[in-house]
């Protein structure tokens, strides 16, 4: 790194030594200066809800490229601590499939954080600039076994990345692939901050593993990428729930935008929960795309409902749709050829703003797309589109592509449609219900409020669920009218009608007995968390007494 | 016949004490680069130990920790200097190694045997190792490893006094203000913690060295110009003084003209976050704490004054506002009390505000 740096450092920089001498740091890396007067921005090449990512230049370092995310600390997160952890996360990681920052330093009320400059931008702009329905297979391996090796570093050092997605995989131009984006990141060796105000010298807790168990109970993530465990996540998740996003970013990285995205976010995540979803949606048949087996096993393996059943990053990557990978030129060649560079991608996106007023849009405008892909748990729009009923149930335990022959048999869609989901709605979801009651009453003190918002969140989708089934209703009715009409069918067109509208209804009955369920299970819950809310602050109480009078008697 | 030379597995004790012959030796041979290849060689064999040892202590993949186990491994850590050894040689360890001995000793720090934190008694007999990990804080590539053992070794009250009471907390005021994000931020979690974890310690280094603290406090980071270091001071002045065990202080903190001075200008900084924090200390400025105020802001007794506490701050945008709202009933209350006479400045502020609501 650091002779590339005096190769590009021009020789007036070489002159003044001084300065170069005090960028070199020890272990050979260079060391960038803490102020922002030895930067100087070029261009903005992203921006988020309260951060900026511009691409720059370090001075001193002879002009060196780097990207700057500048994050508004007034307007991010009202707690400083949280920021903090992931600065501290990105300094202490260091693999090369890993982004890690050169250094961070406040400017105003901005924090900067400098990193290396990824030329070709993330996946998700790659996706939306020039493969809108998915990059070819091979390049898929080249990025996904990179960034395997990132999830195999962090989770051996016990960290949970929690966001994996294209949006947070980033390409350099030599086609090398870089993890991103630790701000939701976690590690299993810290416990609970012990910096929170209402710290109390306690009994110090007993050490506990919890490498493979459930640790983690509050959400984080976005969507469409979230693994079912970390939707309820009461039940705590662990590593493996980063395996679930990696899979479903090969879905993305395959059909250009998350599976179940056409979906509300609120809606993909019941279904996540309640069902085994197809994950392969409506589009992506109608293009038709063929990919290998391989390569839809081991997707299917990332996305069983059964974390522990999931394979870990260390075994995936010997999976053989890695073997044979290509090299980066290939990545190279065809994907980074075929798109326009970070700096043009961003000009284009300030366009698309001046498309609503009629400004003529050079690059190809696909609004819709990435307003559903940019969209972030802050940003839920509940009743964005009318539902459009996809047959989402399939008897098999975690398979996700379907076969082809399905689209033959288009008569019978309806049917499969409604009566596999009022089967399987009868026994698994809720059996897993139950499950959970058990479960949480055991896990005591781990519930906490994080528990009712989800449930209610819960609640509210399977009120809408059940407004969906209504919905079908009317539609199968009209559906066989208009067959009906067409073929002047007899007596026993309508005798099938009326057994079929009565099925309909009796899943509907049974819809709101399980709403009715929720809802005072919900009930329930509150009430028991503000019980707990009682003890602890009963026992936060006794503590301080107790800690007092034993520091008193010293 | 391969079972014949089968190495018996290690112990726990073993792999402390090969940890600590890999240690003296690297200790030993920090200097020669002669032996480059034999000092590799130990190196990834010591690198290998501690992973161990961090495995046994937090369990792997497949397996809880054991008790019995942990118990050996803390029993012979600290029976020998491994502690001292591991420390002082922690700058020379690669990062991942670095990484794996934070832990470790991050977690011996709560091993018990037969119901005593060993470590504890440890440190208290080593407590010069408390001085070397704070001047961790001097060397950006080992701060935040030293910074994190410094954190999980004051969760021991004693050693936490020894911090509070030494020269070093002094020192700390500098770090907080470090360039470098990363390490601010870890020497600013690290003096929170000194300053918040053990009540009672806390509340007796206070009231002993109220003067010099505070006045380093009022000068150095509320009155900074750093907006991180700002922001973080008056939350944990509010941290401080808002705790019961700390009364006291409160009282003596209130009632200073200066205090009040600065925390007035806080309510007007141009951070809402910063107006916000600065709002609850405010607050807590109770009416009794001195006659000499010009004027004091206390709540009425209100039947919610929790929620009125969140509902506040997201409609002051400036003091002013704060004036306007305390005048209706039922809220916090701006009131003039008579003094003896002296003009205190507060009482400019005061009319200030009145002006600039008039001109609103």
């Amino acid at each position: 790194m650091l002779q590339l740096l005096s190769l590009l450092r021009p020789p007036s920089a070489m002159a003044s030594a001084g300065g170069g001498d005090h960028a070199a740091g020890v272990g050979g890396e260079a060391r960038y200066p803490l102020d922002a007067g030895s930067y100087r921005l070029m261009c903005k090449i992203g921006s988020g809800v309260s951060a900026v990512v511009y691409k720059a230049v370090c001075l001193p370092l002879g002009s060196a490229v780097v990207a700057i995310k500048a994050i508004d600390l007034e307007r991010s997160r009202a707690n400083l601590d949280e920021v903090w952890r992931e600065a501290k996360a990105m300094a202490l990681l260091s693999h090369r499939n890993v982004l890690r920052a050169h250094c961070s330093f406040t400017v105003g009320s901005h924090l900067w954080v400098v990193m290396p400059f990824m030329a070709a931008g993330s996946l998700h702009s790659i996706l939306s600039h020039g493969f809108p329905d998915g990059l070819p297979e091979q390049c898929i391996a080249v990025v996904l076994k990179d960034t395997l090796r990132a999830l195999c570093y962090l989770h051996e050092q016990g960290r949970i990345h929690r966001d994996i997605k294209a949006g947070n995989i980033l390409v350099d131009s030599d086609g090398s692939v870089k993890l991103a984006d630790f701000g939701v990141s976690a590690s299993i060796y810290e416990t609970a901050p012990a910096t929170s105000s209402s710290a109390f010298s306690g009994p110090i807790h007993a050490p506990s593993a919890v490498l493979s168990s459930s640790s983690f109970n509050d959400m984080a993530g976005t969507p469409y990428w979230m693994a079912p465990e970390v939707i309820h996540s009461h039940v705590g998740y662990g590593i493996k729930a980063d395996i679930w996003s990696f899979g479903i970013t090969a879905l993305e990285l395959a059909h250009g935008r998350p599976p179940l995205s056409h979906l509300p976010p609120s809606k993909s995540m019941l279904m996540r929960i309640t069902s085994r979803v197809r994950l392969d949606d409506a589009e992506s048949s109608a293009t038709k795309k063929k990919f290998s087996k391989a390569f839809k096993d081991m997707v299917s393996s990332c996305l069983c409902q059964e974390p522990a059943k999931r394979p870990s990053a260390e075994k995936l990557l010997r999976h053989p749709f890695f073997k044979g990978c290509r090299s980066r030129d290939y990545l190279v060649r065809n994907v980074l050829a075929a798109v326009p560079s970070v700096e043009e991608r961003c000009k284009d996106s300030n366009q698309l703003c001046g498309c609503a007023r009629g400004t003529r849009c050079v690059s190809p405008c696909r609004h819709a797309n990435n307003v559903a892909k940019n969209r972030r748990i802050s940003g839920w729009n509940f009743n964005e589109e009318s539902f459009e009923l996809d047959p989402t149930e399939r008897p098999e335990r975690c398979f996700l592509f379907h076969h082809d022959d399905d689209n033959d048999i288009l008569e019978h869609e309806h049917e499969q449609a409604t009566k596999p989901t009022g089967g399987d709605g009868d026994d698994s979801p809720a059996a897993r219900w139950h499950g959970d009651g058990t479960e949480k009453r055991q896990e005591g003190e781990g519930v906490r409020d994080v528990v009712v918002p989800n449930l209610v969140s819960i609640f509210g989708s399977l009120e809408m669920q059940r407004g969906m089934v209504m919905q079908v209703l009317e539609g199968g009715g009209g559906y066989h009218d208009r067959s009906s009409n067409g073929c002047g069918g007899g007596d026993g067109e309508t005798a099938g009608k009326e057994e079929r509208e009565e099925m309909l209804l009796g899943y509907v009955r049974q819809l709101e007995q399980r709403v009715q369920e929720l809802s005072t299970e919900v009930e329930e819950e509150m009430a028991r968390n503000a019980q707990l809310q009682e003890l602890l602050h009963e026992r936060a109480c006794e503590n301080q007494t107790d800690s007092s009078q034993t520091l008193g008697s010293r | 016949m391969k079972g014949l030379f089968k190495s018996k597995p290690r112990t726990p004790a073993d792999v402390v004490r090969q940890t600590r012959e890999l240690l003296i030796f690297l200790d030993l041979h920090s200097g020669s680069r002669g032996g480059d290849a034999k000092r590799e060689e130990k190196m990834a064999e010591l690198s290998k130990n501690i992973r161990e040892l961090k495995s046994i202590l937090y369990g792997n993949g497949e397996s809880e920790p054991v008790t019995e186990a942990c118990v050996q491994l803390t029993q012979e850590f600290f029976r020998e200097n491994t502690l001292r050894l591991l420390i002082i040689c922690l700058p020379k360890l690669n990062l991942e190694t670095r990484k794996d001995a934070t832990q470790v000793v991050a977690n011996l720090q709560r091993q018990q045997v037969s119901s005593k934190i060993v470590a504890s008694e440890y440190l208290e007999a080593n407590k010069d190792l408390l001085d070397t990990l704070i001047s961790g804080y001097e060397n950006m590539d080992i701060a935040l490893h030293y910074g994190s053992m410094l954190r999980e070794c004051i969760r021991h009250q004693s050693i936490a006094r020894y911090v509070l009471e030494s020269d070093h907390m002094k020192k700390f005021f500098d770090y907080i203000q470090l360039p470098n994000f990363d390490i601010a931020s870890d020497a600013s979690a690290t003096f929170k913690e000194l300053l918040t974890r053990h009540k009672a310690t806390v509340a007796e280094f206070l009231s002993k060295n109220y003067d010099w603290f505070f006045s380093e406090f009022n000068s150095r980071l509320l009155s900074s110009t750093n907006y991180i270091t700002k922001r973080q001071a008056i939350k944990l002045l509010g941290d401080m003084l808002l705790d019961r065990s700390n009364s006291a202080v409160m009282m003596r903190y209130v009632s200073s003209k200066d205090n009040l001075m600065i925390l007035m200008n806080l309510l007007r900084d141009s951070s809402k976050n910063i107006q916000i924090e600065a709002f609850h200390v405010f607050k807590g400025f109770p009416a009794k704490a001195n006659k000499d105020f010009q004027f004091i802001v206390y709540p009425r007794l209100d039947p919610h004054p929790v929620l009125l506490e969140q509902n506040l701050p997201r409609t002051i945008a400036s003091p002013t506002q704060i004036a306007i709202q305390s005048e209706t009933p039922n809220n916090w209350m701006v009131q003039n009390v008579p003094n003896d006479g002296h003009q205190a400045p507060q009482h400019h502020t005061l009319q200030r505000m009145q002006n600039q609501s008039s001109k609103h």
